[in-house]
């Protein structure tokens, strides 16, 4: 049986996941050149905020009504905690030297990870999620309602995000900040504003993104941020940092270079042993290296100036 | 500067209202009270740690009340310029008695408190306790109430900053005779040494809290007089001679212990600084974010257990001796510095932050997977490498207790000397590299890469000669790590753990102590090791702690607990022509941000 399309589709489900992750990267670096580190914690913790309305809703409730509670709740948090970091911990250090806020990112993305573990109920240990398991033959791939969930959403956020940066004021008043700060802030654009909204969209998509891993895979826990944020970050570099539509790009193309690799490069002669799940992170690992190597301003380009 | 007006106003009160000679006595009375207070009880059961039942004998933290009492006695003496005690105080400022005091209130008030929360209730205090609670806050008033200019005209909060603030200028210290200042630097060195000695000897949680409080704050009172600028003025004078001194407390550290369990605790910090003043090498010179160090300690220790002879090694027949193994580790990690910087070190900076990072993880995925099931076998997976034979070197054997002297020296003391060594190659690495052409050329770089290349430095090649030296010296690290601990396994060599070393602790303890500079790294990996080891109550929530306090830093004082001029004047560029007015080291000329 040719496993191929089904490896296809995989690899694109997964990738919409690191898109959507990635635009939170990808955005806030196009506008402040900053990695946000503990934007893999902001999306785990976008999960949680899911959860709790899914434990505080009664069990019966229609999942019609339930997805976009959780998505309300999930994004809320995964919002207030970006916008929150953005005004207390990266802000005061925007004149420093770069090494600063990377740092406090650092030491954010380890506190937002040990808060939920240590107060979150049980959340040691990897929590239950509602799945939608319900599975869909198409031809010879199966895909699950989680996925339609999650490509329904990816395409959603990505045309309104498309439409917002083109055709919105703010939107407008965001690539004017992201081509050159200074000179936006002349002609009268609220530069912090555009920062705030910039973080706070990029948390939403993480919440997003969150439900969907969560409806997909039927759990979450504390530590899915790290290696989430990990991959998502480099889906950026690989579409070119700043431009968003290189972001959802680099997801796809990360996603499915994964899911081949695990799939298939155990065929290959002398590489028998190095296929499979467990070496997938590897693969990704060295795509992003190859990137670097032969086009490091990503698959799209960049759209930031790189000021020393 | 809208301030100068009011500082020529003599000053004439204190904070609470009372009179000078009252405060002053206040002060001594209560620092002598609180002295003499830890020779009573303090409670009535030896439930709590160190027996603080007796009458007429200190014990456990009492001894902590007793010293920082004493402390606080000699400083009030020295601001009112007794004789001989001069030197303690050489501008007469309010702070060094402030915070002496405000060191052996919290002191005596988180044993009382501990004891009533450990035993449960009040009924467990002896009246001793409360004498020592008392006595303890007499001096805090006390000093409180000392005249201090702007107290009553600005706000509260204000006022108590300058009651800590550091003098504005610290008067150039007496010429004394070449062997004085000999002697001072060994005192100097011996009471450190002895200080470390009781940080790491303290056997329980609260008696390591009680030390902490009396040191930092000991230690802040004597900045505050400015006896910390006058002391690096003298090492500077001595350099070489401070640097032995140094070395020879290192090593004379595993002779003070009869204990090898404190041994171990010390090879620990000491593999766990020398790795982290490498990566002082990357970060603080050259500016190179790398989030995976660790991963180069993991591949000198697999390095070294894979030759090391071990039966469970791949290669089991193959032992090397150990400068062939520390050879081959540190060439190994080199390799692959070279491998991860040769491609993303031509980029923008923040590249290499998360190519590290993948790295650091990548490489515990790889040593998870190649155990010959899920992957080629190398490594042996998460069961790792035990079973490492000790090291030998002209057949004496570091697994063995040996006496020298008198003293037993165990296993771990026998490594300790070894890392000593170890450390004594890193040391001298970093300050010859930071003080040569190429260590200029990291610094340039670091501050402005664009105006660097445009002198002509190859920046990408500078770059990589940091990265790869930073990766070589872990590696030798990793090698001597993997024999101390028998055997190596993946789960260390991860990104974020709660015990170090990983790269998250690597990295804080370079921010902490301070980038750019040899004791600032050591002391933040003195400082990151004992912390989890001897708050055992803070174990679930250490990394907690750990990451706010990173964020913190960053805000408030991101240069580090020891300052690198350079790096200070950066975190707080205020423009350059003020800075000579914010420098207290009027003795030298000012390094503004571009010199040097």
């Amino acid at each position: 049986m040719n496993t191929l399309p089904q490896q296809l589709a995989n690899g694109l489900l997964l990738g919409s996941m690191y898109g959507l992750i990635a635009i939170g990267y990808t955005m806030v670096y196009g506008i402040v050149q900053l990695i946000n580190f503990a934007h893999g914690e902001i999306f785990m913790t976008g999960g949680f905020g899911a959860l709790t309305v899914y434990l505080a809703l009664p069990s019966g409730t229609s999942m019609w009504a339930l997805v976009p509670l959780m998505l309300i709740g999930g994004g809320m948090v995964a919002v207030l905690i970006a916008v929150g970091a953005e005004r207390f911990a990266y802000r005061p250090l925007r004149g420093a030297p770069r090494l600063a806020p990377l740092i406090t990112a650092i030491g954010l993305s380890l506190a937002l990870q040990e808060v939920v573990r240590n107060f979150y109920p049980d959340a040691d240990r990897a929590r239950a999620f509602p799945g939608l398991d319900n599975t869909h033959d198409i031809g010879s791939v199966t895909i699950k309602d989680a996925d339609i969930f999650l490509i329904l959403a990816a395409v959603v956020c990505m045309a309104s995000l498309a439409f917002f940066v083109r055709r919105s004021r703010t939107g407008r008043a965001m690539q004017a900040t992201a081509q050159d700060p200074d000179t936006a802030q002349l002609m009268g654009i609220d530069t912090n504003r555009i920062i705030v909204i910039a973080f706070a969209i990029g948390g939403f998509f993480a919440a997003v993104a969150a439900v969907a891993y969560g409806l997909k895979y039927g759990n979450i826990d504390y530590r899915m941020g790290f290696l989430m944020g990990l991959k998502a970050f480099t889906a950026a570099v690989l579409g070119g940092i700043g431009n968003i539509y290189g972001a959802m790009l680099g997801g796809l193309v990360l996603g499915v270079a994964e899911t081949l690799a695990s799939a298939y490069i155990d065929g290959i002669p002398g590489m028998q042993q190095l296929g499979g799940a467990s070496w997938a992170n590897v693969w990704a690992f060295c795509l992003l290296i190859l990137v670097l190597l032969f086009r490091p301003q990503g698959l799209l380009g960049e759209r930031v100036a790189d000021r020393a | 500067m809208t301030d100068t007006l009011t500082k020529t106003r003599p000053a004439t009160r204190g904070l609470i209202p009372l009179p000078s000679a009252a405060a002053h006595a206040l002060i001594l009375v209560g620092g002598v009270a609180t002295a003499a207070s830890a020779y009573l009880a303090w409670t009535w059961t030896s439930a709590f740690p160190g027996n603080l039942t007796f009458n007429g004998y200190p014990g456990g933290l009492q001894w902590l009340t007793f010293t920082a009492g004493i402390l606080t006695v000699l400083f009030a003496l020295a601001r009112q310029g007794a004789p001989g005690l001069k030197w303690l105080s050489p501008t007469s400022n309010n702070a060094p008695v402030v915070l002496s005091t405000l060191g052996a209130f919290g002191t005596t008030w988180f044993t009382v408190i501990s004891i009533t929360a450990d035993l449960g209730g009040l009924a467990n205090l002896e009246p001793g306790a409360y004498v020592a609670a008392v006595a303890s806050l007499l001096p805090l008033i006390g000093a409180l109430a000392l005249p201090q200019e702007g107290a009553g005209e600005r706000p509260v909060k204000e006022t108590l900053g300058h009651y800590i603030a550091k003098a504005d200028r610290i008067p150039a210290a007496q010429a004394t005779a070449p062997w004085i200042q000999r002697l001072i630097i060994t005192a100097v060195t011996i009471i450190g040494l002895a200080t470390f000695t009781y940080g790491i000897d303290t056997e329980y949680g609260e008696l390591f809290i009680g030390y902490l409080f009396v040191v930092v704050f000991a230690i802040w009172a004597m900045h505050t007089a400015g006896l910390i600028d006058r002391f690096s003025a003298l090492v500077a004078g001595n350099r070489s001679f401070t640097l032995a001194m140094g070395f020879a407390a290192a090593i004379a550290f595993p002779f003070t212990q009869t204990d090898d369990h404190y041994a171990n605790i010390g090879v620990n910090i000491l593999i766990f600084g020398t790795v982290a003043l490498g990566l002082n090498i990357v970060v603080g010179l050259a500016g190179l974010l790398d989030l995976g160090y660790v991963a180069f300690l993991g591949v000198g220790a697999y390095t070294a257990a894979l030759v090391s002879g071990s039966e469970f090694s791949t290669f089991s027949g193959v032992q090397f001796p150990f400068w062939a193994s520390a050879l081959t580790g540190a060439a190994a990690s080199l390799l692959f510095g070279v491998l991860i910087g040769a491609p993303t070190l031509r980029l923008r900076g923040d590249y290499l932050a998360i190519v590290t990072l993948g790295f650091g993880e990548i490489f515990r995925i790889a040593v998870n997977n190649l155990d010959g099931d899920s992957g080629p076998d190398l490594t042996n997976g998460p069961n790792g490498i035990p079973s490492i034979p000790d090291l030998s070197f002209f057949g004496y054997n570091f697994g063995e207790s040996h006496d020298i002297a008198g003293f037993t020296l165990g296993r771990f003391a026998n490594y300790y000397l070894l890392m000593v060594l170890i450390m004594a190659i890193v040391v001298l690495v970093y300050t010859r590299a930071a003080d040569s052409r190429i260590g200029r050329s990291w610094i340039a770089i670091r501050e402005d890469e664009t105006a660097a290349t445009a002198m002509g430095i190859n920046g990408f090649r500078v770059k990589l000669v940091a990265f790869a030296l930073g990766a070589a010296l872990a590696g030798l690290a990793g090698t001597v790590s993997a024999h101390v601990t028998y055997s190596v396994v993946p789960n260390p060599y991860q990104f974020a753990g709660s015990t170090p070393p990983n790269s998250a602790f690597l990295l804080a303890a370079v921010v902490l102590g301070g980038m750019g500079t040899v004791a600032g790294p050591l002391l933040g990996a003195a400082l990151l090791y004992l912390l989890p080891e001897k708050l055992v109550f803070l174990q679930d929530k250490s990394l907690l702690a750990f990451g706010i306090a990173l964020v913190l830093l960053m805000r408030f004082r991101p240069e580090g607990i020891i300052a690198n001029r350079r790096r200070q004047l950066e975190f707080h560029e205020t423009g350059q022509l003020d800075v000579p007015d914010t420098t207290t080291l009027t003795d030298q000329p000012a390094v503004t941000k571009t010199g040097a």
